[in-house]
């Protein structure tokens, strides 16, 4: 049971467009995983939908226009086409497996969709493993995988960092989260992530690098852009 | 046309009814997809292009832009009617989400930069894929499918043969077309009839 959600600005920005893309591919992600987030979303298509053809006239102020729409050129244009029938490419054809250390990972469509933007995995602290996942934009888009017993440094973000479990589990010292579970946090939240039985696949979207906070990590924070960028 | 007492009755008149009556619109887009309707079409083009401008409008600010978008929308209404999954939501839904694509794309278009996501990356509104493999459909337990078989003797014959050829044969849904001599579309009408039936069922029984 998927307890934490994006909130509904995100879903409604996703359902736009209007997220970065980073946020679209962990939103989208989460909404694959998650039959409740499905119909906000579906919801939120049916009132912009409702709200962009819903309006028994156009406005008027459009219409004044001289040559607002004149589309029997467009009408006849398109219907001289003939429908191109594609035969349908099986759904098996499209890779969605993640291989990562011998174990094999389902991914979720938006994923697998994008999996050819998966660039290498490589070894971080301890049992962390990462790669980054390449969709364009200002913030960025990474897989990290933890082994089970491994703990991430204490730290805080200079920006805000939205967490995606794709399979596992994972805790911090407010609670425990499992698949499909999605975490926003800004930089006034410390936390410590760490997994204990289990191992966890999360995704994660950065907009600036960690900051570590305790003991001998910080020794890290000149380097945490290059771990996390 | 306002000699029909029944709001209801008149509003399935076919001469009465707008395509903002969902049923309406749906009942357009199967005449497009099955038939290819020159006459449906050109009535959901001259609902939804007007409205599709007067947002693409309001979005870019520019009206060759605009205009482009109201092109591109509806030519995919035009050749990819038959993608249009009524159990999943309504014509205007899918017209917007088509609509809110071509947006996402022209936004970055002209920026060629590197690992841009594309619209049908994110959101797979107009992907060309088997119905028989969506994730609703996909029913690998053998339990279910000993049960599901009983549930296809309950099916009308034209459901049954198409859910057979498919399912059973392996064949593609374009295949079925060929060796019943019937058009594509009426397979996807059949097979989404069928499958909505046996949801029924399923769901009857749990």
């Amino acid at each position: 049971m998927i307890k934490f959600h994006p909130s509904e600005q995100h879903l409604f920005h996703y359902v736009t467009g209007d997220l970065t893309p980073a946020m679209l591919m962990m939103v989208g992600t989460h909404v694959d995983m998650c039959p409740h987030c499905q119909n906000e979303i579906q919801h939120i298509e049916e009132s912009l939908a409702q709200k962009v053809f819903g309006q028994a006239q156009v406005p008027a102020e459009l219409t004044e226009q001289v040559s607002f729409f004149d589309g029997e050129s467009m009408l006849a244009s398109i219907m001289s086409q003939t429908p191109k029938r594609i035969t349908p490419v099986m759904r098996q054809d499209v890779p969605n497996e993640l291989v990562l250390e011998g174990k094999r990972f389902q991914l979720p469509g938006t994923l697998a969709r994008n999996q050819h933007r998966v660039g290498e995995w490589q070894k971080i602290l301890g049992q962390m493993w990462r790669a980054p996942v390449h969709v364009g934009g200002e913030d960025v888009l990474t897989f990290i995988y933890m082994d089970k017993d491994t703990r991430v440094p204490e730290h805080t973000h200079k920006g805000r960092e939205a967490t995606l479990v794709v399979n596992g589990v994972f805790n911090d010292e407010r609670s425990e989260y499992r698949d499909g579970d999605f975490i926003f946090v800004d930089d006034s939240v410390i936390h410590t992530p760490e997994t204990r039985h289990e191992d966890c696949l999360t995704l994660s979207a950065l907009d600036a690098p960690m900051h570590f906070t305790s003991g001998l990590s910080r020794l890290l924070n000149p380097f945490s852009s290059l771990f996390f960028k | 046309m306002q000699t029909v007492t029944t709001p209801k009755l008149e509003r399935k008149h076919m001469s009465s009814a707008q395509p903002d009556d969902p049923d309406h619109a749906a009942a357009l887009l199967a005449l497009v997809a099955n038939e290819q309707s020159r006459q449906a079409f050109s009535e959901l083009f001259h609902y939804f292009a007007p409205r599709l401008k007067a947002y693409a409008t309001r979005q870019f600010g520019n009206e060759q832009t605009a205009m482009d978008l109201v092109q591109e929308t509806m030519t995919n209404v035009w050749n990819k009617a038959h993608l249009f999954k009524p159990d999943r939501g309504s014509a205007s839904t899918w017209i917007f989400t088509i609509a809110r694509n071509i947006r996402f794309d022209f936004l970055r278009k002209n920026k060629h930069r590197q690992h841009d996501l594309s619209a049908d990356e994110l959101w797979p509104v107009l992907a060309e894929t088997n119905d028989s493999l969506d994730d609703d459909y996909a029913l690998d337990d053998d339990l279910l499918m000993q049960q599901l078989a009983g549930y296809c003797e309950s099916l009308p014959k034209a459901q049954r043969t198409v859910i057979e050829l498919i399912y059973v044969e392996g064949k593609s849904q374009q295949e079925v077309a060929d060796a019943l001599g019937i058009p594509l579309g009426t397979v996807k009408s059949r097979t989404r009839l069928a499958l909505q039936k046996l949801r029924e069922l399923i769901n009857s029984d749990d």
